[in-house]
């Protein structure tokens, strides 16, 4: 601590006074090129005083893991590729290997390593053309067992061997996709088509799909018909 | 482009070009290039003066805000700029600035306290040494230096990084909305603090007892600074 300095007294009556005792201070000033060592009792005060976050109600780990441009995070590396559940031992991997190409033909196997998360531990597969969707992964079995099942979880729904390959000779997603927009396109259009031929077609179709309601039920009573006007 | 049922609908590709910059309200000094820095002031010093190393401490009350220029170097600490500093930026942001179209201007001034230093080797004693030096006093959240012009953020930033990296105290280079998103987090972080013990609290109120081992001057540092250290983290 400071250590009192008694000053020398300069003259019997002094115009102006000093103090009678000189603090000393030795050690470093407040301001130091080093970080100044600090009391303990103020380091606690820091860390009681520290910054806390806000947390939200659900903790992220719960929610639906989102990528930076917001669409859910589907588990796998590769867009089309299954795996083998659980984890090869290292120096294994051929051995895997041939047996992954044996169960699963015309597919290209990739090597992963165990470890950094779990989302795709053991071997991965690629099929040809791009018809698993992205929400492909394979679930973790115990990693520590050499348990290697052939199979996948595509969409929620756990596949086997067959139903891998069964999946992966699906027609590819763009041509599903047309199929069903071709299939709810087509009564549209063919209505379209019959309005456009003639009012007395029309009356004709109508008169005859009320003669076949009546002759199908007899309580059900046909739909009002409307009165188709010449046109 | 296939469309809906596999039928390659044509389409003209439309190529949306963003808009070059605006540089209309930018006024060019006259000389774009830094200005020279006396080593010692006009009229040196002829008393010695005390080291009153509280212009180093705490906050900076002056330069806190872009006037001229779009970037700058903020400092993050307190320090002293002497006029080996000054040549070095002088130097390296005129070498990577084009005089035609990026300007830069002092934000500090040139040196104006005196430093002394006893000559080596000597015992302690004797009087002050003589004036070594003059260097200029930084305060943390100062600016330094600006640059503006025809640039952007992105062409600026590695040569004012490379000279931040060499000054004697933390510094980060800083655009005006980088500067305001940095008062904004820090804003939004003191409003969003969960803690209800803080600092400012705690030394105000004299809460257990802390004013003991704290400064009359921790009452407006609010424990962020720390001698010539400013603390980013704290709130």
């Amino acid at each position: 601590g400071p250590v009192p300095v008694p000053v020398p007294v300069l003259s019997a009556a002094p115009a102006a006074w000093l103090p009678a005792l000189q603090l000393l201070r030795r050690g470093s000033k407040a301001v130091t090129r080093h970080w100044k060592a600090m009391h303990f009792q103020r380091q606690k005060l820091l860390a009681l005083t520290e910054y806390l976050p806000p947390r939200p109600a659900v903790p992220p780990r719960c929610l639906p893991r989102r990528t930076a441009e917001g669409h859910e995070v589907r588990h796998g590396p590769v867009r089309g590729s299954a795996g083998t559940g659980g984890c090869p031992p290292p120096g294994s991997d051929t051995g895997v290997g041939q047996s992954l190409g044996e169960t699963f033909p015309g597919c290209v196997i990739h090597g992963l390593g165990c470890g950094g998360g779990w989302e795709m531990p053991g071997q991965v597969l690629e099929t040809g053309e791009r018809s698993l969707p992205e929400g492909l992964w394979v679930f973790h079995v115990h990693p520590e067992l050499p348990f290697f099942f052939p199979g996948a979880c595509i969409d929620d729904t756990i596949l086997s061997r067959q139903g891998v390959e069964n999946f992966a000779r699906l027609p590819p997603l763009e041509v599903s996709q047309g199929q069903t927009v071709a299939a709810l396109a087509l009564p549209s259009s063919q209505t379209s088509s019959l309005l456009q031929r003639g009012p007395a077609r029309l009356t004709a179709l109508l008169d005859e799909h009320i003669r076949r309601l009546r002759e199908a039920g007899g309580p059900t009573e046909p739909p009002p018909g409307q009165s188709t006007g010449n046109c | 482009p296939a469309g809906p049922g596999g039928v390659a609908v044509p389409r003209a590709g439309l190529k949306k070009l963003a808009l070059p910059p605006d540089y209309s309200g930018i006024t060019f000094p006259e000389k774009p290039k830094l200005k020279f820095m006396d080593k010692v002031p006009a009229v040196p010093k002829v008393r010695r003066e005390p080291r009153r190393l509280r212009d180093i401490r705490g906050p900076s009350q002056v330069a806190t805000d872009f006037t001229q220029g779009q970037y700058g170097i903020l400092a993050l600490g307190g320090g002293y700029l002497h006029w080996g500093h000054f040549e070095m930026i002088r130097l390296t942001i005129g070498r990577s600035i084009d005089p035609k179209s990026m300007f830069a201007v002092w934000r500090v001034a040139a040196p104006y306290k005196s430093v002394t230093r006893k000559s080596l080797g000597h015992r302690m004693g004797g009087g002050k040494g003589p004036v070594d030096r003059y260097v200029t006093a930084v305060k943390s959240g100062s600016l330094v230096v600006e640059v503006g012009g025809r640039c952007e953020f992105g062409e600026v930033r590695p040569f004012l990084a490379r000279v931040a990296q060499k000054l004697p105290f933390p510094a980060v280079p800083v655009s005006r909305e980088s500067l305001q998103g940095m008062r904004r987090e820090e804003e939004e972080k003191r409003l969003g603090n969960q803690n209800p013990w803080t600092f400012e609290r705690l030394a105000a109120s004299n809460m257990l007892g802390v004013r003991k081992y704290l400064s009359p001057y921790d009452l407006e540092l609010k424990g962020r600074y720390w001698g010539k250290f400013f603390l980013r983290h704290r709130v």
